[in-house]
C-alpha cells in the first residue's frame, strides 16, 4: 500500500471516522472509570484501621458508595449523553441478504494466498 | 428439618409447574422461528437474524448471553463469602455496556455488510482476503467454545437439578435410573438425577436451537433476560424487608445489614469424629446441612458439609467434613431458629477437632505446623482471642486459599480489564454486534444494556450481602446460595410459588449462553468450514441440512461431554471466555480501526495473544501445580499478558510486514465510488 495510490484521508468513510472517534472516547471513559474506581476503593476500602465505625452511604459502606455506587449513576448520565448527544447516526451500508458471491471472494482469497 | 429443606419442599410442585411453562414458551419461540426461516437467504436467518434486530432484542440478547450462569450461581456464591468487597469485583460494570457493544459495534456491523460476513472468521478472513487466517480463527473458536459448551451444559443440568431436587416424580425416576445405569461402566460415579437433568436440559436447547436457528436464541434470549432481572427486582425488596426485622429503631435495613457483617468473622473448615449421642443399633444418617453443638461456657456450631452414616456396628464415623460457624450473632439466630436441624442425638468428639481458618482474615497458625490445633485459636472460655473486625466490609475480603486476600490491587485491576475490555472482544459477543439493524438500534441498545445492568449487579450484591445475615452457614455449599435464598425469602413472606419464578433466573442465564455457543459453533463448521473451503457451490438446501446436522452433532457431543464433566467447571468458563478475548480483540481492533493493518500482523497478533494467555496457565501447573491456578506475572491476571501481547504484535509484525493491498484499504476505509 503506497500513500500515492490511495486517496486523501479526506476521503475516509465517515462511518469510520466516526465509529473510530466514538471508539477513543469510550476507551477514555473506560480509563478514567479505573483510574477513579480502583485507587478510591483502595485507598479508602483496604487497610482500615478501625472497621467497627466504618462510615456508610445509605447502608452501603462509604468507600464503596463513592468509589463504585456513586460512579455508576454518573456512568449511566454519560452513557445517555452518549448514546443520544454524541454518537452519530451513520449508514452501515446495503443488508446484503442476497445470496453471497462465495465464488469471486474464494478466488481472491485463494491468489492472495499463492501471492504470500 | 433445617429450613431451605422445608421450604424447598413445599414449593417443589410450583417450580415443576414454573420449568414447564417456561419450557412450552421456549419452544412456542422455536417453532415460530422457524417459519421465519422460509422463504430468506437460510444462511443470514439462521446464523445472523437476516441483520435485522430490533432494540430490545438486540438489548436483551446481549445482556443475556453475556450473563451466562455465572451471574446467578458463582457471582452470588462470592459476594456471600468474601462481603461488600464484590462490588468492586464488578466494579467496570458500570461501563461494561459502553464499552462491550460501543468499543467495536458500530464498525464492525458495518466491515461484516461490506464483506457480507455472516460470522466472525467470516470478517477475518475477507477483511484480510486470507484464507489461513479464517481458518485459524474457526480452530480458535471451537477449540475454546466446545469447552467452554461443556462447562455450561454441568452448569445448566446441576441448576436444573436444584430447582427439581424435592420433586416426588424426580426421585422416583432418579432411582429408577440409578438402576439402569448401575454397572456400566460409561457411566461410572455419575449420579443418576444428574443424568437425568443434563438429559432434559441438553435436548431441550438442542432441539430449539436447532430448530429455530437464530431467531429462536435470540427471542428465548429476550424471555431469558425479563426473567432475570424480574427475579433480581422481586428478592431485593423481600431481602431487605426480612433484615429491616431484626433492625434496631430508627437504623435502616442495609446499615444494619452492614453493622452486623462488620463484626462477622470466616468459618474455619475441617473434620470431626461423630459420636452417637445415645447406645443403639441402628444405623444412623448424618445430612449434609445438619447442625451439631459442642457446649462449653459459650455454644459452638458446627455444620455437616457431606452426607455420611454411622453404620449398626459403629458408635461413630470418623472425618466427617464439618464447617464452624465463628460469629457469636449467627451463633445464636441458628439456635433461635425452630425450624433448623440440630442434632441432640449426635455429638462431636472435640478431640478428633482438625480444623483450618481462612488464610486471610482466619485465625493465625500460630504452632506453624498448617493447620489450626485445637486450643490454638480459642482462649480458656472456647471463645476466638483475636478475631478479626471488618473484614465482609472492607477489601481485599476474606479468602480460605488467598494468602492476600480475595481481591488485592492487582486483582482489582485486572478485573476491570477482564469485564469491560475483554467483553468487546468475546466473538459471541461480536456475532450480535453484527445482527442489529442501524445504528439508532445500537444507540438505544447501549443505553438499555447499562439501565438493565444497573438493576441487575449491584442489587444482586445487596441482596446476598443480605443473605450473609438471614442465611448463616451457607459457606458449607455456596454454589446453592441462590435457590436457598429465593425459597427462604418467598416462603417468609407467603409467596412459596415465586420460588420457581425466582430459581428459574440463573436456569435461563445458562441457557441463554448455551444456545449461543452452540449456533456459534455450528456456524464455523458449516459456513467457514464446509461452504467456504470444501464447496464454496453447494446447494441452499444442503446448507439448511448441514446446520441442523452439525447444530445437533455439537449439541449432542457436549451433552455427552458433560456426561463426566471436567472437575473444574468455573475455572474452565474463565479460562476459554479469556482466552477468546486475548486471541480475538485486538486483531479485530486493528482490523477495524487501522487502513495499514494487514494479514501478518493480526495472524500473528492472535497467535501470540492466544499463546502468552496458555503459557500463563501452562505456568501455572510449574508454580502452582494445577493448570487451573494459573501463574499471574507481577501478580496480574493471565488476561492482561494475552491482551498486552496480543496488541502489542499485532502492531510490531504489521510494522514489520508489507503493507495490505490498496484496493482492499479502499474497500473498508474510504467512502466508496458510487458515493
Amino acid at each position: 500500500m503506497s500513500s500515492s495510490s490511495l486517496p486523501d484521508r479526506e476521503q475516509y468513510d465517515p462511518t469510520f471516522v466516526h465509529s473510530r472517534r466514538e471508539a477513543i472516547v469510550i476507551f477514555c471513559s473506560w480509563v478514567v472509570a479505573l483510574i477513579w474506581a480502583v485507587p478510591y476503593c483502595y485507598l479508602n476500602g483496604y487497610n482500615v484501621t478501625d472497621p467497627e465505625n466504618i462510615k456508610t452511604v445509605f447502608g452501603i459502606p462509604a468507600w464503596l458508595f463513592w468509589g463504585i455506587a456513586a460512579p455508576w449513576i454518573a456512568a449511566n448520565l454519560f452513557t445517555t449523553w452518549f448514546c443520544f448527544a454524541y454518537m452519530k447516526d451513520d449508514d452501515l451500508g446495503e443488508n446484503p441478504d442476497e445470496p453471497v458471491e462465495i465464488e469471486d471472494s474464494q478466488e481472491e482469497a485463494d491468489k492472495q494466498e499463492s501471492d504470500q | 428439618m433445617n429450613n431451605s429443606i422445608l421450604f424447598a419442599a413445599e414449593s417443589s410442585n410450583a417450580a415443576l409447574w414454573t420449568f414447564l411453562i417456561y419450557m412450552l414458551a421456549v419452544f412456542s419461540l422455536a417453532a415460530f422461528s422457524n417459519k421465519l426461516l422460509q422463504g430468506k437467504n437460510f444462511l443470514s436467518e439462521y446464523f445472523l437474524g437476516s441483520r435485522g434486530l430490533g432494540v430490545w432484542a438486540f438489548a436483551l440478547t446481549f445482556a443475556a448471553t453475556s450473563a451466562s450462569g455465572g451471574s446467578f450461581t458463582g457471582f452470588p456464591s462470592k459476594i456471600y463469602t468474601h462481603g461488600w468487597v464484590l462490588g468492586l469485583w464488578i466494579g467496570s460494570y458500570i461501563v461494561v455496556p459502553i464499552c462491550a457493544m460501543g468499543l467495536l459495534g458500530k464498525r464492525i456491523n458495518q466491515v461484516a455488510r461490506i464483506s457480507s460476513a455472516i460470522t466472525v472468521p467470516d470478517i477475518l478472513r475477507d477483511r484480510f482476503r486470507s484464507v489461513s487466517f479464517g481458518l485459524i480463527a474457526v480452530s480458535l473458536i471451537v477449540f475454546f467454545m466446545s469447552f467452554n459448551l461443556v462447562a455450561q451444559f454441568k452448569s445448566g443440568s446441576l441448576i436444573l437439578k436444584t430447582l427439581v431436587l424435592d420433586v416426588t416424580v424426580f426421585q422416583n425416576a432418579s432411582t429408577t435410573v440409578s438402576g439402569w445405569i448401575g454397572g456400566v461402566s460409561f457411566f461410572e460415579g455419575v449420579d443418576a438425577g444428574y443424568l437425568i437433568c443434563l438429559l432434559t436440559f441438553g435436548v431441550a436447547v438442542i432441539i430449539y436451537t436447532t430448530y429455530g436457528g437464530f431467531h429462536a436464541v435470540v427471542w428465548t434470549d429476550v424471555m431469558q433476560g425479563i426473567v432475570m432481572v424480574i427475579g433480581v427486582l422481586i428478592m431485593l425488596p423481600l431481602a431487605l424487608m426480612l433484615v429491616a426485622k431484626d433492625a434496631p429503631e430508627g437504623t435502616g435495613a442495609l446499615q444494619h445489614a452492614t453493622e452486623q457483617m462488620v463484626h462477622m468473622v470466616p468459618p474455619e473448615k475441617g473434620t470431626a469424629t461423630i459420636q452417637r449421642g445415645a447406645e443403639g443399633d441402628s444405623s444412623v444418617v448424618i445430612r449434609q446441612g445438619d447442625w451439631l453443638t459442642i457446649s462449653a461456657e459459650s455454644t459452638r456450631l458446627f455444620r455437616v458439609t457431606k452426607e455420611k452414616e454411622i453404620s449398626a456396628s459403629s458408635a461413630s464415623v470418623a472425618e466427617v467434613p464439618v464447617l464452624e460457624i465463628m460469629t457469636p450473632r449467627d451463633i445464636q439466630r441458628v439456635l433461635n431458629d425452630e425450624t433448623a436441624s440440630i442434632r441432640s442425638d449426635l455429638k462431636i468428639d472435640v478431640e478428633s477437632l482438625a480444623m483450618t481458618a481462612y488464610m486471610f482474615g482466619g485465625e493465625e497458625d500460630r504452632n506453624g505446623n498448617g493447620k489450626l490445633d485445637p486450643g490454638e485459636d480459642r482462649n480458656q472460655n472456647g471463645e476466638l482471642d483475636h478475631p478479626q473486625k471488618g473484614l465482609y466490609v472492607t477489601g481485599p475480603g476474606p479468602d480460605p486459599n488467598q494468602m492476600n486476600g480475595f481481591l488485592p490491587l492487582s486483582l482489582a485491576f485486572s478485573f476491570f480489564f477482564m469485564w469491560a475490555i475483554s467483553g468487546a472482544g468475546q466473538p459471541s459477543s461480536m456475532v450480535r454486534l453484527m445482527a442489529f439493524k442501524d445504528t439508532m438500534t445500537l444507540r438505544r441498545s447501549i443505553f438499555t444494556v447499562a439501565i438493565y445492568y444497573s438493576m441487575i449487579y449491584f442489587p444482586l450484591v445487596i441482596i446476598f450481602c443480605c443473605a450473609r445475615i438471614l442465611l448463616p452457614g451457607m459457606e458449607n455449599e455456596p454454589d446453592r446460595i441462590m435457590p436457598a435464598m429465593a425459597v427462604f425469602l418467598t416462603e417468609n413472606v407467603g409467596l412459596g410459588w415465586l420460588a420457581g419464578l425466582l430459581v428459574a433466573a440463573p436456569f435461563a442465564a445458562v441457557m441463554s449462553t448455551v444456545d449461543s455457543f452452540l449456533l456459534m459453533i455450528s456456524s464455523s463448521l458449516v459456513r467457514d468450514i464446509y461452504q467456504r473451503n470444501i464447496d464454496p457451490k453447494v446447494k441452499e438446501k444442503t446448507i439448511k441440512m448441514l446446520s441442523y446436522v452439525f447444530t445437533l452433532i455439537v449439541g449432542v457431543g457436549a451433552m455427552l461431554g458433560a456426561v463426566n464433566p471436567p472437575q473444574f467447571l468455573q475455572d474452565i468458563i474463565v479460562y476459554t471466555g479469556s482466552g477468546l478475548a486475548a486471541a480475538f480483540l485486538g486483531p479485530m481492533v486493528f482490523a477495524l480501526y487501522w487502513p495499514r493493518s494487514n494479514a501478518s500482523g493480526s495472524i500473528g497478533g492472535m497467535l501470540a495473544g492466544f499463546g502468552a494467555h496458555l503459557s500463563m496457565y501452562c505456568g501455572g501447573i510449574v508454580a502452582n501445580g494445577s493448570f487451573f491456578q494459573p501463574y499471574r506475572l507481577f501478580n496480574f491476571d493471565p488476561i492482561i499478558v494475552g491482551l498486552v501481547t496480543s496488541f502489542t504484535a499485532t502492531y510490531v509484525v504489521t510494522l514489520l510486514t508489507e503493507p495490505p493491498p490498496a484496493d482492499l484499504v479502499k474497500k473498508y476505509f474510504y467512502k466508496s465510488q458510487e458515493s
